[in-house]
């Protein structure tokens, strides 16, 4: 007598129940379902219509995938809804920490003149552009009143290293405050390199500060992009960022590109400028329409189409050369298969859901201005001040925080309840952004159908679904990518 | 000149939500008029002034999809609806959001 029962014994009669999952179209007949916590599974239109009649066979290959990644169960089944919860929560488990990165404008002079720059530029030696000492310690006050455990304070400017002096004294206080405090606090300086010295590289390397710089491609499209007194804006970058990886080790500078109309049909050559250098990853950003971007109007020749046809042949770039042996990631991408792949969220403040504005990350501006999201300051710039929730010198913690201009952007964009994004399949993967559907539409939520933030990320779902689909090596590199720390 | 398409959607069959969900989707292409006369849904699709021909088809193409899509949705929500706030429930009932408790 055989120990085991036969398949008869484990097949069940009654009929599976569906759990709460959206779907939506890809290509031709084909559509993607989505649960609760972003796990996908793709399917063809017949098998979609005869699923949700429940008349789906147990003997179909589909069948086993459904229950493995919770769109269906058994009524007596009680693991699917904890594993569910469970997932749900570690995906959201972000929002008990609250602000974790405050960004600190440390003045707004510069000594690059960027046309797409996205705050006004100042000229080099007038410090009543200039972050103060004291205002430095109220916004720290603020700092240390997050209850976030991980605490990490980034300086923007304009070019912060004009007013280093302030960058000083903010490390030293905050660090003499963490003593008792004992968070995780990182520091992160944004610098263009132009201006990094021998004393500046010296006290990073005491503090553990990690640089975070520019770098928009060959040397005339950074130059072109990035102009200076001298036209030296590449060269600089270069020596800067050999002096910086000899001090504090390469895998302390990061760079960040910029997307100019330049950059679009030169994607290869951005990547492998990228490659020479020595980066192992690059992110290829849309262009923001803060600031001088829409004032230029470059914002309004920037085509959607034209951009995504930039970042697909970028990340098929990118796919080649990983082929070939080169080990490259593409951040965007990776951050959204890190929400499609795991049960974790990047933090990442654009794909947030309730926005990251002021409760992931939020700014103090040279002059005590508090702002939800360093967007938010560039709109102020520009003269539209929706998102300013207050000034340090003047306004509590709690009357910033708890502010209606903050939490009413909150409310109003979350999209489990927005027209469209309630009913998408990809909202798992996508973010609420309310400020830059303000900027474009004046109001919060926006339009959804009429939003580039909507076409580009959707296009961006699809593309990835889709090369996943199309080749298991890809996919395996999209794993890594999704799992990588 | 703007495209224009009249579509007959049989309400026993439809809800005017998810016509209406559609149409919200399509309104980059164009928009809708919509109005009940007894059991039947009149939907009149009128084309945007900067949406041409061809792709005001392709709009309207897409649109009866999204019908049928929206209908899907809205009678799988209803169905999960308990399952799904039985799910939050769980993944909140013990969140200490509240450090102190």
């Amino acid at each position: 007598m055989s120990k085991f029962q036969g398949l008869d014994a484990y097949t069940r009669s009654a009929k599976y129940e569906l759990l709460p999952f959206k779907f939506d179209r890809l290509e031709g007949d084909n559509y993607v379902i989505t649960n609760m916590t972003g796990e996908y599974l793709e399917v063809a239109k017949p098998e979609l219509h005869v699923l949700l009649a429940k008349n789906l066979a147990t003997e179909h290959p589909l069948f086993a995938s459904l229950r493995a990644k919770h769109f269906i169960r058994y009524a007596d089944e009680q693991a699917p809804l904890d594993l569910l919860a469970l997932k749900l929560r570690t995906r959201l488990s972000r929002l008990t920490g609250f602000t974790s990165l405050h960004i600190f404008v440390v003045t707004l002079r510069c000594d690059h003149s960027c046309p797409y720059c996205q705050v006004s530029r100042q000229m080099d030696g007038e410090t009543s552009f200039d972050m103060t000492s004291d205002m430095a310690d109220k916004a720290l006050d603020f700092v240390f009143r997050s209850p976030n455990p991980a605490i990490k304070i980034e300086f923007q400017g304009g070019e912060p290293l004009l007013n280093f002096e302030v960058v000083r004294y903010v490390v030293e206080a905050a660090k003499r405050r963490n003593l008792e405090e004992k968070r995780d606090l990182e520091f992160v300086i944004a610098t263009t390199l132009s201006l990094l010295t021998d004393d500046v590289l010296a006290f990073c390397h005491e503090h553990d500060i990690i640089l975070s710089t520019s770098l928009d491609g060959p040397a005339d499209l950074h130059n072109a992009n990035r102009p200076r007194v001298g036209r030296d804006s590449f060269e600089r970058f270069e020596a800067g960022l050999a002096k910086a990886r000899n001090v504090l080790g390469v895998d302390k500078v990061s760079a960040l590109m910029t997307t100019t109309d330049k950059s679009l049909p030169r994607v290869r050559e951005i990547i492998d400028e990228y490659v020479r250098l020595g980066f192992n990853g690059i992110f290829l950003r849309a262009l923001s329409p803060y600031g001088f971007a829409i004032k230029t109007r470059k914002f309004m020749t920037y085509d959607t189409e034209r951009w995504l046809e930039f970042y697909k042949e970028g990340l098929a770039y990118i796919l080649e050369l990983n082929k070939a042996g080169i080990p490259f990631v593409e951040h965007y991408a990776s951050l959204i298969l890190k929400k499609m792949l795991t049960s974790n969220d990047p933090g990442y403040v654009d794909l947030m859901n309730p926005a990251g504005a002021g409760i992931a990350a939020i700014v103090f501006n040279y002059d005590g201005s508090v702002y939800a999201s360093d967007e938010s300051r560039m709109l102020a710039e520009m003269g539209d001040q929706t998102f300013r929730l207050g000034n340090i010198l003047t306004d509590s913690y709690e009357d910033i925080i708890l502010s209606d201009v903050l939490l009413d952007a909150l409310e109003q964009s979350f999209t489990l309840s927005a027209p469209m994004c309630s009913d998408c399949a990809f909202e798992p993967y996508c973010g609420a952004e309310p400020v830059f559907h303000h900027a474009i539409f004046k109001d919060v939520l926006g339009r959804k159908a009429e939003s580039s933030f909507c076409k580009r990320n959707m296009s961006i779902f699809k593309h990835l679904i889709g090369l996943m689909k199309s080749d298991t090596s890809t996919r395996r590199l999209f794993m890594q990518w999704a799992n990588a720390c | 000149m703007a495209g224009l398409t009249e579509l007959i959607f049989d309400g026993q069959l439809y809800g005017a939500v998810a016509i209406q969900k559609a149409a919200y989707r399509a309104m980059h292409a164009f928009t809708l008029d919509l109005k009940v006369d007894g059991d039947n849904i009149l939907c009149t699709l009128v084309g945007n002034i900067t949406t041409e021909q061809e792709a005001f088809e392709r709009a309207v193409e897409e649109f009866r999809k999204d019908v049928l899509d929206y209908q899907l949705r809205a009678q799988l929500q209803v169905e999960t609806a308990p399952i799904r706030n039985l799910i939050i429930g769980l993944a909140f009932s013990n969140a200490r959001l509240n450090p102190s408790e």
